[in-house]
């Protein structure tokens, strides 16, 4: 009922302010039998329209529906896969490795001397200022004893889960060429992105809901936008769709106010199979032209299936708090880990999460040019609870294992002050971490040098993070091939590396 | 770092496969040697099976680059029994024996020849060398003309790469005669059917002249035929009726706006940068409209090509001209500290040379960007050869008016801004102190470790404190140093009146200065290496400053200036130092060796604008020439795949070894030919197609025999139906419901999107929030590409990426496009008018205004059954609205446009049958 908000306030609410309700059975009997009556049925269930609402449990939003034919249909992976989905969290702007998990007590003694011996420093803006502490406390947690700054109290208390990769390393120092560089594997513009490749791969196990979802942070969307989840050269159809927080989640999910009811919806329906069959009928053996009338039933359930997937009312209020619904600042990022959780439940294969917007970008990204306290300490409480609160909740409903959940951002962040209270761009070292999967929790790999300024060993990029995340789905990612351009393209061009304390 | 390339260990497979015919044809005892020299068509063969089943990609766990890999198999088992064909998985695979048949689609059937080759080399016992070993590259010591540099070796190009059927002149094949005579009347019709009868194909009936005009009027000018014109030329029995038509559709401007799109997306056109800033290309809607005005006109394809490469390096360059070499520039651009970034420009160099030879030639030479083309003779010098022909270029705005005119205009603008920064540096002035101060109030915010380091005199101070000091530089009026710009210092009660006259005098004289004359987004010739640097943040690490190297030069030099083209390093790519990548040799201009082995043919032009290489205009002319092998094939081939849906090769930008082979070369070798002789006419190839019998068939047609061997239509034995473009779905619908408003060209309008949208985008150009209304109803060729925001609906329907170019645009099919069409608010404002055309044409009977919606949307009349349906469909909409009472919105259906609504979502609609 909550993404039908709008159009009851305006009285005008499709159906409802009618007051016509209408059995189940005169439904099924009315449009027929098939997916397209069941659909309906379970449209007017969600709003409270049919008069047999118990029944509605029966129609479900999971499974592939009875489609011969789509993009994402569930395929095959190479090997059995250790996770069935994926949810990326990425931090947009450029956390800062030393200020977080990767702890560097040198430098607290060489505060305020220059990084020396180490090669050229190139900054993104000004000069190189000197090597600057954290501000923060660490302290260790967990059975691993793993140091995580005072701004992670929350996923301090899971590092237990969570396997930390401390020698992250990109090619660029520029935000949006490094964003791409982690979504895409490269720092062109224009290649698909990985929720694009594991969806082409895998297809989904829900046919009902988009295969790779993305919610962005409810301020503005990341630096290019939607370009970071783009299906590049791929078919368009595997891009992300973009699942809005409130409201409607996706685009012209519903018809706008006051033009169609679901009833005019169906009816309509009713007629365009009609119009379709009769089109098929004269064009035998084009299997597009099916594919396109099951494409609009498959439309129709989306659009109860979707807000129920994201329905978060209807989550328990100790669920709400374990991701911090109860605090207004950590709320956003709550509810956007809640509802990756809910859709994961449901099927949906790749979920990506952006907390940070380029509104204003000093301070709604994590860029932290100008102060490490004000813009860390804002963005950390935002997503602190709601992510240890979503590894919780995936462990004790026994999903963690059958889900990715891997954390980064697209740089780290200079060990250097800049002005004395912030830091600049640093591609050389990032903090990744990975939980989920299977993957053994507590573990620390590879390390940045003492000062968290370059990765130093077991240097992990993108092509090696993004092998490994194939791999605990199920995929080689030297199979993963599209053939564009004359080449058999993949997500990790000609390199990639599996990470062996991940996959082992 | 794990992340290097590392060695091309899984290009081996596929080089291997060519070693293998090296290697069988050195072996003189083989079985092979001694066939009709089949084997390379073998070796062939598994090349293309190594797309899916090589080094790269192994599906069903099988691989072909060996012997004990076909022997051992996949999960299907063995796949070659040698000494015998018929018990092979291979053999019966490609026959078609056993389903699925190979290759799969995309990849054409293989020919009977071919099949013949595999049969015969199986029953010989399917000899291979047991270890294949990557080709030997036998670079002879003496062959001075490859380079070779550090661990880099050139390639040699050899007569046998030459020999690949790309890179030979298309020869006109005689045209062969055909028992029936329907097939006889035109050449196409005649290559076509006998390539059908080679394949046992049953070829379609004509389609109705209904079905004739929808999808001649949709594929030329992407618009509905109005119903009258439908009604005359179903009532013209006049031999030449259809002819009639197509002329008449290619004399129409809207001819221009439909086929511009497929230029515009091998072009990768934008109207923006893309990028973290998306700035806008104010002008690039000037080189979409010159596109559009190039085939309106019918501008000889040759011609095109060299106007996009060198308009500025031409004898006499016009307006039109030096607005296509925007081709060069329209490419993804970050555009913020791109000299402190040197890389960028080997990026938009990349993106350039990738484009053109994609574009023009087919040819993937971006692959030989780190190391010699794995697959294709195309050498890594090679690549810098045709970066040394773009490195020429720097950004220029083509002045449209006369140069009298401009540098009236550039002096007088001059003389005024000259006047306003004296102006703006006496209030520099006055603001002096007061900045002063905010600096110190500044200074006093900023942590004690930054003060003390301010505080201690310069010589005393450590070296962290020293690196403290130079970090903060800059001040704004906002008291800090990332405040807003623009803010204004306040000024005390004396000082405020002076800056305020004297911000008054820079008022009025901004007035003064006149309006820009119109400018094109182009290049030129220049020296990127002094471009103006604008001191954003000093010291900046990364840019380079050349003059420390010793050379000179000017960024744009003016006419009788003498000039020097910047030279490029082999490898160089702007990620090393300077210093180190001008160690490696110079590369000199040319084209690619394998079409032409000599030095380029360059020279500096005599008579154009300004003092240039010629660089450009040697490489345009080289390929707009007939002789080269790939021009006129590379265009054709795009023509006729925009006619019927696919290609006669299916990769429209490789025509390399990596692409698909012709499925019909004959064919596209004399169409080739033809293209020339008809002088590189477009419209003439248009008139050829669009007469065939081939183009004229019907798409309703079933054959289980011809739909079993050719079940993708790669042989045309029926039209295919093909789904509109999403910006033609769009053109469509508006031009069903009388609501498209034909003003043509000028800058971008913006189609509505929702306000979130636009809030939440990456982007720093404009993108106002509009609503549904004319100016927002004109043709989607002028709806703003914008690298970040696409249009919704463009977007779900499979608009191509504009980041890269794009061969052809990709079919899906997905939910997220039913709710779109079905459910936006544009689309429902539209089924309301065509409704309200369908009643005011007809009347308002309901069944008159069903049976007009169908002449309007399908160029046809309704079947009595389709009648049937649609009238009780509407009466039952009446009856449940009247029980439902009044709806009052004013986005509510009436049952008839509720009906249309039904059309505009069909599949009849959406397709060209």
């Amino acid at each position: 009922m909550k993404q039908h908000e709008g159009n009851e306030a305006n009285g005008e609410c499709t159906g409802m302010s009618r007051k016509r309700f209408i059995s189940r059975r005169d439904l099924l009997q009315q449009t027929g039998e098939g997916m397209g009556g069941l659909a309906l049925a379970y449209l007017l269930s969600r709003n409270g329209l049919l008069a047999e609402p118990a029944e509605s449990k029966n129609l479900s939003c999971t499974g592939s529906a009875g489609v011969k034919d789509s993009p994402f249909l569930p395929k095959p992976a190479h090997f059995k896969p250790r996770a069935k989905s994926v949810i990326s969290l990425f931090m947009c702007g450029g956390v800062s490795q030393v200020d977080t998990f990767d702890y560097k007590p040198m430098l607290e003694k060489y505060h305020g001397k220059p990084l020396e011996g180490k090669g050229e420093v190139t900054v993104r803006q000004g000069y190189p200022g000197p090597l600057m502490k954290s501000p923060y406390q660490f302290k260790q947690h967990g059975k691993s004893g793993k140091y995580v700054s005072e701004l992670f109290p929350n996923i301090g208390g899971v590092v237990d889960d969570i396997a930390f990769i401390h020698s992250a390393q990109g090619r660029s120092v520029d935000h949006t060429l490094s964003s791409y560089e982690w979504n895409t594997g490269s720092i062109i513009a224009g290649f698909p992105s990985v929720g694009s490749w594991v969806t082409y791969g895998l297809g989904s196990e829900n046919q009902n809901l988009p295969a790779f979802v993305v919610i962005q942070d409810p301020r503005g969307g990341p630096f290019t936008g939607a370009s970071q989840w783009s299906a590049g050269f791929l078919p368009a159809s595997y891009q992300g769709t973009m699942f809005r927080a409130l409201g409607d989640p996706i685009l012209d999910l519903h018809p706008p106010t006051g033009s169609m009811s679901l009833e005019q919806q169906r009816a309509e329906l009713d007629q365009l199979e009609r119009m379709n069959q009769n089109y098929v009928e004269s064009h035998p053996g084009i299997s597009e032209l099916t594919a396109r009338i099951s494409s609009y039933e498959l439309a129709f359930r989306m659009q109860g299936c979707a807000p129920e997937a994201i329905d978060i009312d209807s989550e328990s209020d100790e669920t709400k708090r374990l991701y911090g619904l109860d605090n207004k600042v950590s709320e956003p990022f709550g509810r956007q880990c809640l509802m990756a959780r809910r859709l994961v439940e449901r099927g949906v294969r790749m979920v990506q999460l952006w907390n940070g917007a380029v509104v204003n970008q000093n301070i709604d990204t994590w860029d932290a040019h100008n102060n490490i306290v004000e813009n860390h300490g804002k963005h950390a409480l935002e997503v602190d609870k709601p992510i240890a609160g979503l590894i919780t909740d995936l462990k004790r409903r026994g999903l963690l294992d059958e889900t990715l959940v891997y954390w980064h951002s697209e740089f780290g962040r200079m060990p250097l002050s800049q002005k004395g209270v912030g830091r600049d761009h640093n591609p050389g070292a990032m903090t990744v971490w990975m939980a989920g999967a299977g993957i053994k929790g507590g573990q620390t790999i590879g390390a940045s040098d003492e000062f968290g300024w370059k990765a130093e060993q077991q240097i992990i990029g993108a092509h090696d993070l993004h092998a490994t995340l194939l791999h605990l789905i199920g995929m080689d990612h030297k199979r993963l091939t599209f053939f564009y351009n004359g080449r058999n393209m993949r997500l990790t061009d000609v390199a990639g590396e599996l990470i062996p304390q991940i996959v082992g | 770092m794990p992340s290097v390339p590392k060695t091309a260990r899984s290009w081996f497979g596929v080089l291997s496969v060519w070693a293998i015919v090296g290697l069988l044809l050195l072996m003189p005892g083989s079985t092979i040697l001694g066939q009709k020299g089949q084997s390379p068509q073998v070796a062939a063969v598994l090349a293309k099976c190594q797309q899916c089943h090589g080094e790269t990609a192994q599906m069903s766990h099988f691989s072909v680059v060996s012997r004990d890999a076909l022997l051992k198999g996949g999960d299907h088992g063995p796949a070659v029994v040698p000494g015998n064909s018929a018990e092979s998985l291979l053999y019966k695979r490609i026959t078609g024996q056993m389903k699925p048949a190979m290759p799969m689609a995309p990849l054409p059937p293989l020919s009977p020849e071919e099949i013949a080759a595999v049969k015969e080399w199986i029953d010989a016992g399917a000899p291979m060398a047991d270890a294949p070993k990557p080709m030997e590259v036998t670079n002879k010591a003496d062959d001075s003309s490859l380079l070779k540099f550090g661990s880099y070796s050139e390639r040699p190009v050899t007569d046998t790469d030459r020999k690949y059927w790309a890179f030979q002149k298309p020869v006109r094949a005689a045209v062969p005669k055909l028992a029936d005579d329907r097939w006889n009347h035109n050449p196409i019709d005649a290559f076509v059917k006998a390539k059908q009868e080679e394949k046992g194909l049953q070829a379609a009936p004509p389609a109705d002249k209904r079905t004739l005009i929808r999808r001649a009027y949709l594929d030329l000018t992407g618009l509905l035929p109005p119903p009258a014109e439908v009604d005359a030329f179903v009532n013209d029995s006049s031999p030449n009726a259809y002819e009639k038509i197509v002329d008449k559709l290619l004399a129409s401007p809207h001819y221009g706006e439909r086929w511009a799109r497929l230029w515009l997306d091998v072009a990768r056109y934008a109207d923006s940068t893309g990028y973290e800033y998306d700035y806008d290309y104010e002008d690039a809607w000037r080189y979409r409209d010159y596109v559009i005005k190039a085939f309106n006109e019918d501008k000889p394809y040759n011609r095109f090509v060299i106007e996009q490469l060198a308009g500025d390096e031409i004898d006499n360059p016009t307006f039109d001209s030096k607005t296509a070499t925007g081709f060069v520039r329209l490419g993804p651009r970050v555009l913020d500290r791109d000299l402190e970034n040197p890389n960028y420009r080997f990026d938009y160099m990349d993106d350039m040379a990738r484009t053109a030879m994609q574009g023009f030639q087919a040819l993937t030479i971006n692959c030989a960007r780190c190391h010699d083309h794995k697959f294709d003779p195309i050498t890594r010098r090679d690549y810098y050869k045709t970066l040394a022909v773009f490195n020429t270029f720097v950004e220029y705005e083509h002045p449209l008016v006369s140069s009298d005119e401009w540098s009236k205009y550039e002096k007088t603008a001059s003389d005024i801004n000259g006047k306003i920064k004296a102006v703006t540096q006496q209030i520099a002035g006055i603001e002096a102190p007061y900045r002063k101060d905010l600096f110190q109030a500044m200074l006093a915010k900023l942590p004690a470790d930054i003060q003390e380091a301010f505080k201690t005199p310069e010589d005393k101070r450590t070296p962290g404190q020293r690196l403290l000091v130079a970090q903060v530089s800059t001040i704004r009026a906002t008291g800090d140093e990332d405040g807003d710009y623009r803010a204004k210092i306040k000024l005390n009660n004396q000082d405020e009146p002076k800056r305020k006259a004297l911000e008054d005098q820079i008022a009025a004289l901004k007035k003064e200065i006149p309006a820009k004359p119109p400018v094109a987004m182009g290049v030129r010739d220049g020296d990127f290496r002094f471009t103006p640097h604008a001191p954003f943040q000093p010291g900046t690490t990364g840019s380079v400053n050349y003059e420390e190297f010793g050379f000179k030069g000017k960024y744009m030099p003016a006419k009788g200036e003498s000039y020097t083209p910047p030279p490029i390093y082999f490898a160089a790519t702007g990620l090393g130092t300077f210093a180190d990548e001008m160690k490696a040799p110079v590369v000199e201009p040319g084209f690619l060796t394998v079409l032409n082995p000599g030095p380029a043919k360059i020279a500096s032009p005599r008579n154009s604008e300004f003092p240039t290489s010629g660089r450009r205009r040697g490489l345009a002319e080289f390929i707009a020439s007939p002789e080269n092998p790939l021009t006129a094939r590379v265009m054709v081939n795009r023509i006729w795949y925009q006619h019927f849906g696919q290609g006669i090769v299916s990769t429209p930008n490789n025509f390399g070894k990596m692409g698909t082979q012709p499925s019909n070369q004959v064919l596209l070798d004399w169409l080739a030919t033809e293209f020339v002789r008809q002088g590189w006419s477009v419209k003439q190839m248009h008139r050829l197609i669009m007469n065939s019998e081939t183009y004229k068939m019907a798409s309703a047609f079933y054959n289980d025999e011809s739909l079993a061997k050719d079940s993708t239509d790669t042989f045309l034995w029926r039209f295919p139906v093909k789904r509109l473009e999403a910006e033609i779905i769009r053109d469509a619908i508006l031009s069903a419901s009388g609501d498209l408003n034909l003003e043509a060209g000028g800058p971008a309008f913006f189609p509505p999107v929702p306000k979130a949208l636009v809030s939440g985008a990456s982007i720093k150009g404009k993108f106002p929030v509009t609503k549904d209304e004319p100016s927002t109803w004109r043709r989607s060729i002028y709806a703003t590409v914008k690298r970040n925001l696409k249009y919704p609906m463009f977007e779900v329907f499979d608009q191509s990426n504009p980041s890269l170019s794009c061969e052809r645009r990709d079919v899906t099919t997905v939910p997220t496009q039913a709710l779109t069409l079905f459910n936006n608010e544009s689309f429902i404002v539209q089924s309301q008018h065509l409704a309200a055309r369908a009643r005011k044409e007809a009347g308002a009977d309901p069944a008159a205004g069903i049976k007009q919606i169908y002449r309007i949307a399908y160029s046809r009349e309704a079947s009595a059954k389709e009648l049937q349906q649609a009238v009780d469909f509407v009466k039952e909409r009446s009856e449940a609205a009247s029980k439902a009472g009044g709806n009052s919105s004013v986005l509510s259906l009436s049952p008839l446009a509720e009906f249309a609504h039904v059309v505009l979502n069909s599949n009849e609609f959406v397709y060209i049958n």
